[in-house]
């Protein structure tokens, strides 16, 4: 990796089991931040966008808005079963996923919510693809 | 002159770092974790009760009539699962297991899908009931074919 990957996380709407997952990657237990990952604040410095959350009606104009913001070339990280198919939100009337009908989705990291060890693995397999994504390969 | 806590200062510096090595070791799920689903078509009944309780509703049946019999295609969503395991719960026969397997992570989204497909054979046609003249008003001879289930 010649840069490290910058990721930034959106809740559309997630019961906040993905979001303690992906922050405990932070922490010194997993410690991804030893591999060059790191929260950022702001859509604007971020690489990789990891999307949480089966996308709600109120969440659904800020996170196109947001998405817009993130400079590319971007990798989109679906975490858990939320943003794939809205789980078991799916057909209510204030859901309006699932996430790729908005934007094409890169990595989808399964689970329920997902262990932090995927999250790695999901994260690892971003990077991989925003490499390959910097060269034109993809 | 008394240094407070100096013995466990000593000691951090010798202890091993607590994070853990995840990507270059590898890591086991801990006892009865509840991860990706492993179906086995040869068990299966095609009774349809794991359907009726998932609460995502992530588990879908394609029948498709053949000359043996119904083929019958079960497929999990893994993208779509809760993980809640109340399908391997409910199912009679055993046939949804739940592996250790906690890492699913694709690019493609059909990879998050487990299929089987096994083919369920019709019963066997009853035998034609003997004609017997002194049949009584009740029961009639030309009675339907029940489904047996313990064909399957």
């Amino acid at each position: 990796m010649s840069k490290s990957p910058w990721i930034y996380h959106i809740n559309t709407g997630s019961c906040n089991g993905c979001d303690i997952e992906l922050v405990s990657v932070i922490t010194p237990r997993y410690d991804a931040e030893r591999l060059g990952f790191k929260l950022t604040g702001t859509p604007r410095h971020a690489d990789i966008v990891v999307v949480s959350g089966p996308i709600t009606a109120q969440s659904k104009d800020r996170l196109v808005r947001t998405l817009a913001q993130i400079p590319d070339p971007k990798v989109v990280v679906s975490l858990g079963s939320c943003p794939r198919s809205c789980n078991v939100f799916k057909g209510s009337y204030s859901v309006e996923g699932p996430l790729d009908k908005f934007v094409h989705v890169d990595v989808s990291v399964a689970g329920c919510p997902p262990k932090p060890e995927a999250i790695i693995d999901g994260l690892a397999l971003a990077a991989q693809i925003m490499k390959q994504k910097k060269r034109g390969q993809k | 002159m008394k240094f407070p806590y100096l013995k466990e200062a000593v000691s951090q510096v010798f202890k091993k770092p607590s994070t853990e090595k995840y990507p270059f070791v590898k890591k086991e799920a801990p006892e009865h974790y509840r991860g990706k689903i492993i179906f086995h078509p040869d068990r299966c009944i095609n009774c349809g009760l794991c359907m009726r309780v998932c609460s995502p509703a992530a588990i879908t049946r394609t029948l498709k009539e053949t000359d043996e019999g119904t083929q019958v295609t079960m497929e999990f969503h893994m993208g779509s699962c809760t993980f809640c395991q109340t399908c391997a719960d409910f199912c009679t026969r055993n046939a949804i297991e739940m592996s250790k397997e906690y890492s699913m992570v694709v690019e493609n989204e059909d990879d998050l899908k487990v299929r089987g497909t096994f083919i369920k054979k019709a019963p066997a046609p009853k035998p034609a009931p003997p004609a017997s003249p002194a049949s009584n008003l009740g029961d009639s001879p030309s009675s339907p074919a029940t489904p047996n289930n313990k064909e399957a």
